[in-house]
């Protein structure tokens, strides 16, 4: 052990020789960490949708007495696509070429049915066969659905005029007459006026006050019902009791796992490669220090500096948590249990660095190979299990997919142990056999 | 001792024995397997067969490849202490002291890489002269130097000779042999074709160089 920690100490005097270096590794993370966040928070997000409008929708349409602005209707409907009005034959060249994911098509007359009330308007969407298709044709549900809300609610709106007339009398106009309604208010009132003056009339006359008075009432309550019969289920949509993208734990663990794993990947092969670059590796191995202690030194080494870097980024992390009184807080509790997936992400990943450098020879090639082979599997921990199912077994091949696992159990399961123990367990593993596997390349190599 | 890379022979079976304060060349033409020889007699290569052994309890051998095998970005002081470190030297900074004084090179903070090539590789033979070994092995340990540098290293591994080390060393010049050596080896094609005094290993130097 005396010799690894000489090695390790050894390479961490390299390294601050090399301040060009050491500041790429504490800048690096940093970049993977906010690129990841700004990719999980933009990816995918608002695929452009053509609008056709064949009807040239007024800036305000009036129906059934309520006027609303149809593009401010839409754009409120479709916010998380992006809508972009165009004329029919842009969009379907645009749809076709893939540069639009749907086009919603408002037909000739669709403005003059949905006033006229006696003809159901119709709204086509075309959308493409890609995955994304199914999006755009939830969110042209959205759309009509939000456009029929703001629709049932000017019907809504309408009626209870008509009821609130009923009641209380006033001014119509129907049918290009201008009519004056009594009321039930006013009629009973007037009722019960006949019946004072007549006596002879007061027991039928209080029979139609009462009726007129219970059918006030019913038609008092009759908004409520109209509302509930137009929605019988209310949706109410709460923003904001949730973390941001940026801060959520899935955004967290994976920008940490990525972090660590790409220092300590490219740290462990160049630094394992820069030994025979140097031509120091058969020296040191020739003083009875077999390359395993080699291997396991450049392990501690990636371990402090990776481990490290990683640590400061999840304190980052958190303490942005803390200070931005973030929903949910900073479980502080589970720190330790970070630090520990850091550190495993770290070995494991300077593990299967150092096979790469083992191979490699010389550093800049080392660094090549690491960083090519890093990519795809950076990528494949993003891979969700239902897209490709063969990409869950591939990945626990490598060790970024375990470690975003860990980090994701430690910060956000209730119940972390099990999860945290068994992708512990993995990297443990997953360490160990990528030391072993460079102990023997690099035998290989060296002759 | 022979060494093998799968099917192809770098090294035929080579029995010899060295005394101390002998000096010993090992000439040939390039590929004919000098280097893996001395790879082999400074444990920095395992053989396919046979052993080496050195007489005496905790007797120790120095190697100096044809690169000098040192960190460029650590002091000449920096590399000795490492190096001493690993060899279990005991009080290496000393050591490292007495072997920069030995080998004339200045012990100053700048790093080992912009020494020049003469000073890297008379660094390189302090690093294998730690733990004063019985043993010291040179590959082409001038090929990089010019004429001065020449002299001012074989004055040093002459004196070393002198003082009971055992010497050997891979040249491209049966002159530098003749004035070092007092035995030499030639090999071809992995074969030692000829191992004895200098003097009567002109024929099978010829041979080898064609």
């Amino acid at each position: 052990m005396r010799d690894v920690l000489r090695i390790a100490r050894k390479d961490l005097l390299l390294l601050r020789r090399a301040p060009a270096l050491a500041l790429g590794l504490i800048v690096y993370p940093i970049v993977v960490a906010v690129l990841v966040g700004l990719v999980v928070r933009y990816a995918g997000e608002r695929p452009r949708v053509a609008l056709v409008d064949l009807d040239g929708l007024p800036a305000t349409l009036t129906v059934a007495g309520q006027a609303f602005d149809p593009a401010e209707v839409i754009v409120r409907a479709a916010e998380d696509v992006e809508i972009v009005r165009m004329d029919e034959a842009r969009a379907e060249r645009e749809l076709a070429n893939g540069r639009v994911l749907g086009v919603i098509v408002i037909p000739d007359g669709f403005a003059d049915r949905l006033r006229g009330l006696t003809e159901q308007p119709e709204v086509l969407v075309r959308v493409t066969r890609s995955g994304l298709g199914t999006r755009i044709s939830e969110q042209a549900q959205a759309l009509v659905y939000a456009t029929n809300r703001r629709l049932q609610e000017a019907y809504v709106a309408a009626n209870l005029d008509y009821i609130r007339l009923l009641r209380e009398g006033g001014r119509l106009e129907l049918g290009g007459l201008d009519l004056e309604l009594l009321g039930l208010e006013r009629a009973r009132a007037m009722l019960d006026e006949a019946a004072a003056s007549a006596p002879g009339v007061a027991a039928p006359a209080a029979r139609v006050a009462q009726f007129l008075s219970l059918t006030d009432l019913a038609l008092d309550r009759t908004g409520d019902a109209l509302r509930a019969t137009a929605n019988p289920i209310e949706l109410r949509i709460d923003r904001g009791g949730g973390r941001s993208d940026l801060l959520s734990t899935r955004v967290q663990s994976y920008a940490l796992a990525l972090a660590v794993a790409f220092v300590a990947v490219l740290l462990a092969s160049a630094s394992l490669a820069a030994e025979r670059d140097e031509n120091v590796l058969a020296r040191i191995v020739r003083e009875r220090i077999g390359l395993g202690r080699v291997v396991a030194a450049k392990v501690v080494l990636v371990t402090a500096v990776a481990g490290a870097l990683g640590v400061g980024l999840a304190l980052a992390f958190a303490v942005t948590v803390d200070l931005g009184d973030v929903a949910g807080g900073q479980p502080w509790a589970r720190f330790p249990l970070v630090v520990l997936g850091v550190a495993l992400t770290a070995a494991a990943c300077g593990a299967a660095g150092a096979g790469v450098g083992a191979v490699a020879r010389d550093s800049r090639a080392a660094t090549l190979i690491a960083f090519l082979a890093a990519l795809p599997v950076a990528l494949l921990a993003l891979v969700p299990a239902a897209a490709i199912g063969a990409a869950v077994h591939v990945g626990d091949a490598f060790p970024l997919v375990h470690a975003t696992a860990l980090l994701d159990a430690a910060l956000a399961d209730a119940e972390p142990a099990a999860r945290v123990a068994r992708e512990a367990g993995w990297l443990v593993g997953l360490g160990l056999a990528y030391g072993l596997t460079a102990r023997t390349l690099g035998r290989r190599v060296r002759g | 001792m022979s060494r093998r890379y799968g099917a192809r022979v770098a090294l035929h079976p080579v029995d010899l024995a060295l005394h101390p304060g002998e000096a010993l060349g090992l000439v040939g033409p390039n590929g004919a397997g000098k280097s893996t020889l001395l790879a082999i007699l400074a444990g920095a290569l395992a053989p396919s067969t046979g052993t080496v052994e050195l007489a005496g309890p905790g007797a120790r051998r120095g190697w100096v490849p044809q690169r000098p095998g040192l960190y460029a970005r650590l002091s000449p002081r920096e590399n000795l202490e490492f190096f001493a470190d690993l060899a279990r030297v005991p009080d290496g900074a000393a050591e490292a002291g007495r072997l920069l004084a030995l080998v004339e090179v200045p012990d100053e903070p700048a790093p080992a890489g912009r020494l020049s090539v003469g000073n890297q590789q008379r660094l390189s033979l302090a690093v294998a002269l730690l733990g004063d070994p019985a043993v010291i092995l040179l590959d082409e340990p001038t090929a990089a130097l010019d004429p001065r540098q020449q002299r001012r290293l074989w004055a040093l591994v002459d004196d070393l000779r002198g003082r009971g080390h055992a010497i050997v060393f891979v040249t491209q010049s049966l002159d530098e042999v003749a004035r070092v050596a007092a035995r030499v080896g030639v090999l071809v094609d992995g074969a030692l074709a000829y191992l004895g005094p200098v003097a009567g290993s002109e024929a099978a130097a010829r041979e080898a160089f064609g």
